[in-house]
């Protein structure tokens, strides 16, 4: 068997659930094996009908008080009960700020293998392999699970997309028929209260929402300096876009929080994303790679970020941009603005 | 006092461990070795981890703070994995401020993946008397698997919380700021002794002073080796991995991307016609 424990918010599921089945369903028919989706929650009743929809052959829910606000404790006790009673083959979570919380402490508390962010799987004969990126997604290593009994799974958010519903395959299975529904029943009321979420607030509740922007330029880490910013701004200027940036640019204090992209802040899917100097860290990718037209401007033929371009220029961006923000002005009869950081930097 | 450190007789009011990770300086150009197994790593410089610099800089505030309410001193301690990398990275953790180090190291430590490593510091952290609290960056630019601190927290019994963005030391332990995804902050209240995997950008690591790097020379480096930590050799190494590494890549190249050569005024011209004429989105 192979188990998903799906991750929700507001009695809907959330996207990586969806993400989940189609890794369980997979592996499951590789595998020969069935697939089950755990629902864990206050009230898993609510969240049983869009959990038929991924398709799996059994639905198991847990269900408990102690369950949402979600808690690691909590979610580690229940799923580690789930796996000794129904010792799946894999159990598969969102390399989430969710899985990635609970799914490490119960492989370390059955001593078992996990695989953290998994972007790919193959088959090499009885084994399984599962592709995970490291050195910043620079190279992906191929890692095989040892020994027998459950194996754990983060997989990381987009590695997994869904098919379009219009797409032949998709959907429950019609001729499998209704899924199983079963009830697990595990006390989780007598587990010590370590942590307590006191509050939750948005971090980004700036004005700023790229969602619905149409051509975004977003820098990165290559600026080097905040006071180089404004090539960005001139090119998002002259290409009549919004300007964006990479987690390390509002670390830095160069932008507000709001301007980032990627699973810590905004989702954005443009007609055009300019990516200047941006690595293409898996987390950056998550918020922009659905992009229409992705041109990657990065002086390392080897960042991973030219792996989801569709053009690319590998170049000190620092002559490169000026240039590109040039061209387009001509092309659109535009003159630079006074006093633009284009010019700005000239100086220095 | 500290629960921590009532259950275990210390006299400091927070002792704090951070562990640092040597990681390839971030910039190098990487080349997968022999047995393409890892990288080839013996020549390129190494730097500590940047997550665990900014989980030193929060270690080192955490303390300071305790320090400075209930003038009862607070104790940082640097951990680290490796040889000569780990005694360097340590070096700049005692050069930051902090009190003291342990080096775990020992010809058997080569390879192995985030299970072993988190055994080892919770091993670690028991032999040296446990703490109050245990501090990791959210991932190290190696693996990336941002899963230690947290196997750590469950081997050594102790609650956590990944991904904080920000701490305090409160009456009922600490109160920590937990990143979710979309810009999603939770605030929890953690129960000490307690592990964080502490996030970029949740502070600015300070620069080691001069002074601080002459008084580092002075403090204690304890080194342990396996046999310190009492583990057999099968539980460490690539041997203790629960993962077999089958290969390391570089990963191959979407096909679908088009390089656009030439200086940079013609890669520019080039770019702005095929976003007219082909992709049609300018
Ligand atoms: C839980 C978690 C959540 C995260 N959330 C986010 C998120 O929401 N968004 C996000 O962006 N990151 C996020 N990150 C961080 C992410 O892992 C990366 O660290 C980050 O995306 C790297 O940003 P970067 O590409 O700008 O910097 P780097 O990775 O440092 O890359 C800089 C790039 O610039 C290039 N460069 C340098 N100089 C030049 C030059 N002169 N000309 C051309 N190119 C140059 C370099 O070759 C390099 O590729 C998160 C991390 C964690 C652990």
């Amino acid at each position: 068997m192979i188990l998903i424990v799906a991750e929700h918010a507001d009695d809907r599921l959330k996207p990586i659930s969806r993400e989940l089945a189609v890794l369980g369903r997979e592996l499951a028919d590789d595998l020969g094996r069935t697939l089950t989706v755990a629902i864990l929650a206050r009230d898993p009743a609510s969240l049983v009908e869009e959990c038929r929809a991924l398709g799996p052959d059994r639905i198991v829910t847990v269900a408990g008080d102690r369950l949402e606000p979600y808690d690691p404790d909590v979610w580690t006790a229940a799923v580690e009960a789930l796996v000794s009673e129904d010792e799946p083959a894999f159990v598969l979570a969102g390399h989430t700020s969710t899985g990635y919380d609970f799914l490490p402490r119960v492989a370390a508390r059955t001593g078992r293998p996990l695989v953290p962010a998994c972007i790919e799987w193959q088959r090499h004969g009885e084994r399984v392999v599962f592709t995970r990126p490291v050195f910043n997604a620079k190279m992906h290593m191929r890692v095989t699970p040892k020994g027998e009994g459950p194996c754990f799974v983060t997989a990381a958010p987009g590695a997994f997309p869904p098919r379009e519903p219009d797409e032949a395959g998709s959907g429950p299975p019609q001729d499998g028929g209704e899924p199983r529904l079963d009830a697990f029943d595990v006390d989780l009321s007598g587990l010590p209260v370590r942590s307590k979420r006191i509050g939750r607030e948005s971090a980004a509740a700036g004005a700023l929402d790229l969602g619905s922007a149409d051509i975004i330029v977003a820098g990165g880490r290559g600026i080097r300096e905040k006071e180089h910013f404004g090539l960005i701004d001139d090119l998002a200027e002259a290409l009549g876009g919004a300007v964006g940036a990479s987690r390390p640019v509002v670390d830095s204090g160069w932008r507000p929080r709001d301007y980032q992209i990627g699973s810590s802040g905004q989702t954005v899917s443009p007609r055009l994303y300019v990516a200047v100097g941006i690595s293409g860290a898996v987390q950056h990718l998550v918020g922009m790679q659905s992009s229409r037209c992705i041109v990657a401007i990065n002086k390392d033929a080897d960042a991973p970020i030219f792996k989801v371009a569709h053009y690319g220029i590998v170049d000190d961006l620092f002559s490169v941009v000026p240039e590109i923000t040039r061209t387009v002005r001509a092309l659109k009869g535009q003159s630079p603005p006074v006093g633009s950081a284009g010019s700005g930097r000239e100086s220095d | 006092m500290s629960p921590g450190a009532a259950a275990s007789g210390r006299d400091t009011l927070m002792k704090v461990i951070v562990c640092l990770r040597p990681v390839p300086d971030p910039a190098s150009r990487l080349f997968v070795n022999e047995d393409r197994t890892w990288i080839k790593d013996a020549e390129l410089s190494f730097v500590t981890n940047e997550a665990d610099t900014h989980a030193c800089e929060a270690a080192l505030e955490l303390c300071e703070r305790v320090s400075a309410s209930r003038s009862e001193a607070g104790e940082v301690v640097v951990l680290s994995i490796g040889r000569d990398r780990a005694a360097r990275v340590l070096r700049e953790g005692l050069a930051m401020g902090a009190a003291r180090a342990i080096h775990l190291a020992d010809d058997d430590f080569e390879g192995g993946d985030e299970y072993v490593r988190a055994r080892m510091i919770a091993r670690a952290v028991e032999k040296d008397g446990g703490a109050d609290v245990l501090l990791t960056g959210v991932q190290s630019d190696d693996l990336g698997g941002g899963v230690t601190g947290v196997m750590a927290a469950e081997l050594l019994g102790w609650a956590h919380a990944s991904v904080v963005v920000g701490v305090n030391a409160v009456e009922a332990g600490l109160r920590a700021r937990r990143e979710l995804e979309g810009g999603l902050i939770e605030t929890l209240e953690l129960a000490t002794p307690c592990v964080l995997t502490i996030q970029l950008g949740i502070n600015q690591p300070r620069y080691a002073t001069l002074r601080g790097i002459m008084a580092a020379k002075k403090k204690e480096m304890k080194t342990w080796s396996r046999g310190d930590l009492g583990m057999a050799a099968g539980d460490v190494g690539s041997e203790g991995a629960l993962c077999q590494v089958t290969e390391v890549r570089v990963p191959e190249r979407d096909h679908r991307v088009q390089m656009l050569s030439g200086s940079p005024a013609e890669a520019a011209a080039r770019l702005v016609e095929k976003l007219r004429l082909e992709a049609k989105v300018i």
